[in-house]
């Protein structure tokens, strides 16, 4: 008997330790972050690397506010960039979805290996001629072709994941709906998408996230800074070839995380439900 | 999921397959749209002058940008300038891409050394399309050399520097180093009287510094390494060139100098002024308009830092590769260009580029006018110039400076011995250079 | 099942009604399929014949099509040394990243599903790492791995008593490629750990508790059954890591840009410099159709592996 309480003990012990361990290696980077943004930069580059700030300042935040405007307008940009983009991705993967889910045609596995397949291709693959194509139809150095293009990253995924929400929809529901004389739109519209709401804000925060965290999209196809986005912006404008400021760029990456990681929170019922019915079920 | 995951090598290589029919079909490739240029503008006319700037993004030069763009428009009401910006690293292809789409800058803000690939690519035109003769007969010979392809001069020289050596006065002094080192030897010897020095708060100090990250401005300064020990990468005529003794002692000092534990292992130049400027590094070799990095970080180390001419080393006589930051032009018509000639002679002139040179980015003038600078950091390093010389250029010296970051991370942080690095690195060069 | 419910709404529909639902199905779908076409599969395809040409930058410039050049870039990418340590780099990061975060996210997945206190609480701060853009999470690593201040460096040398005080993670090439892998886990690890978490939740307790009663050892009873039961998510879990990492650019970009000495070019890199860097896009688009290719027989062997026995 006691040797079961020992084993007990041990397992628990055991479960706690490997708690611990991942969990630090995963949220202490981030109090890294942040520590080094309170800090001076003189401070940032001692070493041996102090745990907590001895003169805590504020000042790298100051002059991120009253002196780097443009990182404001980057955030700006990627707000209404990423908006737009969930928006469009949620209507257009609802409408896939569901067709995806409901109708089984002889084409159906096809789209859905083209969509599939579509997750794949390097995005680097794609540039040079999405370049050119955006050139053609003057959308180039635009919020507009920007987020079509982010649209048509975004579209595969959603699309399949949307599906997999309306598979949890029992048919009986539309079959009566149909019997009592329901149209197929109106069928869709007032039967089947109150039913998904969960699946549609997932969608819709999934893309924002994904979106928010472009780069290459982004690097080609806008030149103009007072277009650019968060992770671009930053990039390129922090990470310059003359010198490093290591405080600002920790400031700027605490600033920049943080609606994200609030969002999530904020979302998080409907975003762990989203990621894992797209994947488990999918 | 599951299922997809079957259908999707079918097809991708569906795609695949679908492409190679499509391209042995037809000649129809990813062809772009044409180069629609700017709408044509009469004069009188407003005229936007697009010039694409990396320095806009850094934050020591976007004031005295910004301030060109104010001063500039208030002289000449119809005439405005825009901004293409992207960092150092990506602004050729990004406007390379743009007038892929149709899209060309009037004006480019750049270096030296992309003059050929530019040239190469078609997107610039000679200096003479935009700027009289007479006006280019000021400039320093060498400052135009450097500025040819083909003997044609296709980019403006602004200002120029070598690779010049900085040194913190106060480190060399507690090692006991009398006199700053003038040739390798002499650096060997310093080396080793700093080498265990710590700071105060105790972090090593590193005696001397060169940059090998793969960047393409690494290369550069390898390139003006090997200028130093009297060789050379490429002929005159742009053939590869490096069975030469300086060629081959420059790996090896960068070997050396590596193995002793003297430098920082593969750095940026902007690593290098980041130690710099902590008091970390005693010497190392930058451009004179790198000294504005190091005062961004820490402006107390200028009262202690001091530069000297390029060491010497071999048979070398202390020759160094003379950078150029210079003014590339596209054409966008007749009305585009006289803005562009305009803004380049409001650019050079003294009050404008005068105080820059002065104040902001310490740098030698290309104009013969213009005074040397009178910053007490580059007074050391004043004959420099003379003995700086303009690298061949070839379309692909982008490539090729690369190649010269990789030979020597080869030599240093791979620890491969130098000769075998270096066929590897023909090896790849010929690739190139073809 | 689904398939066979669906029959039984169609059998039950007269042909007009089939014919109305086919468009209605057609114009819902429609959209997407272009987006899907326009902005990923032309794309994709133009890149595979650009592959086969001579085609530069100034093709671009000049609107010049590019012309075909008798395999020449994939003669050039198979006759100079870049290609294969790239497609070892790629293969090799994958391979770390993919094994390192499921037994990582199991081990996470599984303290999380046993009673442990707080498990919500703990579930959702677990998620933090994956909302950080990627570009922003390689800035905070190459804080950390910075060489002369960074605190990797003092941990290391913490660690190891004072044997090791100048690690130098991106800067040694045997070190960079498995600083970016611990970037890319930090991000990913997350994500797996919840979708592993999610599998392991529907996992009927009473098969477990039956395995116990009859004696199986928690080990046995995790390999026999439990993991079994978890395949579909697993498989998932896997083929997205794979995918993601096969693929993996902006972190390397930005933490190496493939250095030191080429050690961390993977065939991201090696496709976006030579395309943009050298502006060569025609061997750019070469590097990538290989890359492509790779990437199907990946997909074919992984499914090969995992075994396709449909439940369906």
């Amino acid at each position: 008997m006691k040797s079961v309480k020992a084993a007990k003990r041990l397992s628990a012990f055991i479960r706690y330790f490997v708690l611990i361990v991942i969990l630090l290696m995963l949220l202490f980077p981030l109090y890294w972050v942040v520590l080094t943004s309170f800090k001076t930069n003189m401070e940032a580059y001692a070493y041996p690397p102090t745990f907590i700030a001895q003169n805590p300042s504020i000042q790298a935040y100051i002059n991120l506010f009253t002196e780097n405007a443009e990182f404001f307008v980057y955030y700006k940009n990627n707000l209404i960039v990423s908006g737009a983009t969930a928006i469009l991705t949620t209507l257009l993967a609802v409408l896939g979805g569901y067709v995806l889910s409901r109708f089984h045609y002889k084409w159906n596995s096809l789209v859905a290996a083209i969509l599939y397949a579509s997750q794949m291709f390097p995005v680097v693959s794609r540039m040079i001629s999405l370049y050119g194509l955006m050139g053609k139809v003057h959308l180039l150095n635009t919020r507009t072709g920007l987020t079509l293009a982010l649209l048509g990253a975004m579209v595969p995924f959603t699309t399949m994941l949307m599906s997999s929400f309306f598979d949890s929809i029992p048919r009986d529901i539309e079959e009566a709906a149909i019997i009592d004389g329901c149209t197929r739109p109106q069928v869709l519209t007032r039967v089947v998408l109150p039913l998904v709401k969960p699946g549609l804000l997932s969608v819709g925060i999934y893309s924002f996230l994904m979106t928010w965290d472009d780069y290459l999209h982004c690097a080609t196809l806008i030149q103009s800074d007072a277009l650019r986005t968060l992770s671009t912006g930053i990039a390129l404008r922090y990470l310059g070839e003359l010198s490093y400021d290591w405080s600002l760029v920790n400031t700027i990456s605490v600033v920049a995380m943080l609606p994200m990681i609030l969002l999530f929170f904020f979302f998080q019922k409907y975003m762990v439900k989203g990621l894992v019915a797209g994947a488990v079920k999918g | 999921m599951k299922k997809q995951m079957k259908w999707t090598a079918a097809a991708m290589a569906a795609v695949m397959a679908f492409s190679l029919t499509a391209c042995s079909g037809g000649t129809d490739s990813g062809s772009t749209s044409q180069a629609s240029g700017t709408a044509e503008t009469s004069s009188g006319e407003k005229v936007t002058i697009k010039f694409a700037n990396y320095a806009l993004l850094e934050d020591a030069y976007t004031e005295f940008w910004e301030g060109v763009k104010t001063g500039f428009e208030a002289e000449n009401p119809d005439i405005t300038i825009e901004w293409v910006t992207a960092p150092y690293a990506d602004i050729v292809s990004t406007v390379t891409t743009m007038a892929g789409g149709g899209d060309k800058v009037d004006m480019i803000f750049g270096e030296g050394t992309w003059t050929s690939s530019l040239v190469d690519s078609g997107l610039i035109i000679p200096v003479t399309d935009v700027l009289s003769q007479e006006y280019l007969d000021g400039f320093y010979e060498n400052s135009l050399e450097a500025s040819m392809v083909d003997g044609e001069i296709y980019t403006l020289p602004m200002y120029m520097s070598p690779f010049i050596l900085y040194y913190n006065t106060d480190i060399l002094q507690k090692a006991g180093v009398e006199s700053v080192p003038t040739t390798y030897d002499e650096l060997l010897a310093a080396c080793e009287k700093i080498s265990g020095m710590t700071t105060e708060d105790g972090n090593a100090i590193y005696p001397f510094g060169q940059t090998t990250a793969s960047v393409a401005i690494s290369g550069s300064a390898i390139n003006s390494m090997i200028f130093n020990f009297g060789g050379e990468v490429l002929t005159a005529d742009g053939q590869l060139s490096i069975d030469n003794d300086g060629f081959k002692q420059t790996f090896e000092m960068l070997k050396q100098l590596d193995e002793k534990g003297y430098t920082p292992e593969n750095c940026k130049l902007k690593d290098l002024r980041n130690l710099f400027a902590l008091g970390q590094l005693a010497m190392y070799y930058d451009q004179s308009w790198g000294i504005s990095g190091v005062e961004n970080i820490n402006p107390d180390i200028l009262s202690v830092t001091a530069s000297a001419n390029p060491l010497a080393g071999g048979s070398g006589e202390g020759a160094s590769l003379l950078s150029t930051q210079t003014l590339f032009y596209c054409d966008n018509g007749d009305a585009n260009r006289a803005a562009c000639a305009k803004l380049t002679e409001y650019l050079m002139s003294d009050e404008v580029l005068g105080d820059y040179l002065n104040n902001i980015v310490p740098g030698y003038p290309t104009l013969k006018t213009m005074s040397m600078p009178d910053n007490p950091v580059l007074q050391g390093s004043l004959g420099s110039i003379d003995k700086a010389v303009a690298a061949p250029s070839v379309p692909a010296m982008n490539d090729l400076n690369l190649e010269l970051c990789t030979l020597a991370q080869a030599v240093t942080v791979t620890g491969t011995d130098v000769d075998t690095a270096i066929e590897e690195f023909r090896t790849a060069a010929t690739n190139i250079i073809g | 099942m689904a398939f066979s419910a669906a029959k039984n709404i169609r059998r039950g529909r007269t042909l007009t009604q089939r014919q109305g639902d086919t468009i209605f199905s057609v114009l819902l779908i429609l959209p997407t399929i272009l987006v899907t076409t326009v902005f990923i599969l032309v794309p994709v395809v133009d890149s595979v014949i650009q592959s086969f040409l001579d085609y530069k930058m100034k093709n671009i410039i000049s609107g010049k099509p590019g012309t075909w050049n008798n395999f020449e870039n994939y003669i050039k990418l198979f006759t100079n040394s870049k290609l294969g340590p790239a497609i070892l780099q790629t293969f090799l990061f994958c391979l770390i990243v993919v094994v390192a975060q499921f037994i990582l996210g199991m081990a996470l997945a599984l303290v999380l599903n046993s009673n442990i206190k707080c498990a919500r609480f703990f579930r959702s701060i677990m998620m933090t790492p994956w909302c950080v853009p990627t570009v922003i999470s390689a800035l905070i690593w190459m804080w950390i791995f910075q060489p002369q201040y960074g605190l990797m460096r003092y941990i290391v040398s913490v660690v190891t008593f004072g044997q090791v005080t100048d690690l130098a993670m991106l800067n040694s090439p045997s070190t960079a490629l498995l600083g970016i892998a611990i970037a890319a886990l930090w991000k990913q690890v997350p994500l797996s750990t919840l979708l592993l978490l999610a599998g392991l939740q529907n996992v009927p307790g009473e098969i477990q508790e039956a395995a116990t009663m009859d004696g199986a050892s928690a080990r046995v009873c995790f390999f026999r059954i439990t993991l079994p039961y978890m395949k579909s998510v697993i498989k998932v879990v896997l083929s997205m890591a794979i995918i993601e990492n096969f693929k993996q650019f902006p972190l390397i970009w930005t933490m190496t840009g493939g250095g030191p000495n080429n050690a961390t070019t993977t065939l991201a890199v090696l496709s976006y410099r030579e395309a943009f860097v050298s502006n060569n896009l025609g061997s750019g688009a070469a590097v990538t159709t290989v890359w492509m290719l790779l990437m199907i027989v990946v997909v074919v062997v992984y499914n090969k592996f995992m075994g396709d026995n449909e439940t369906t």
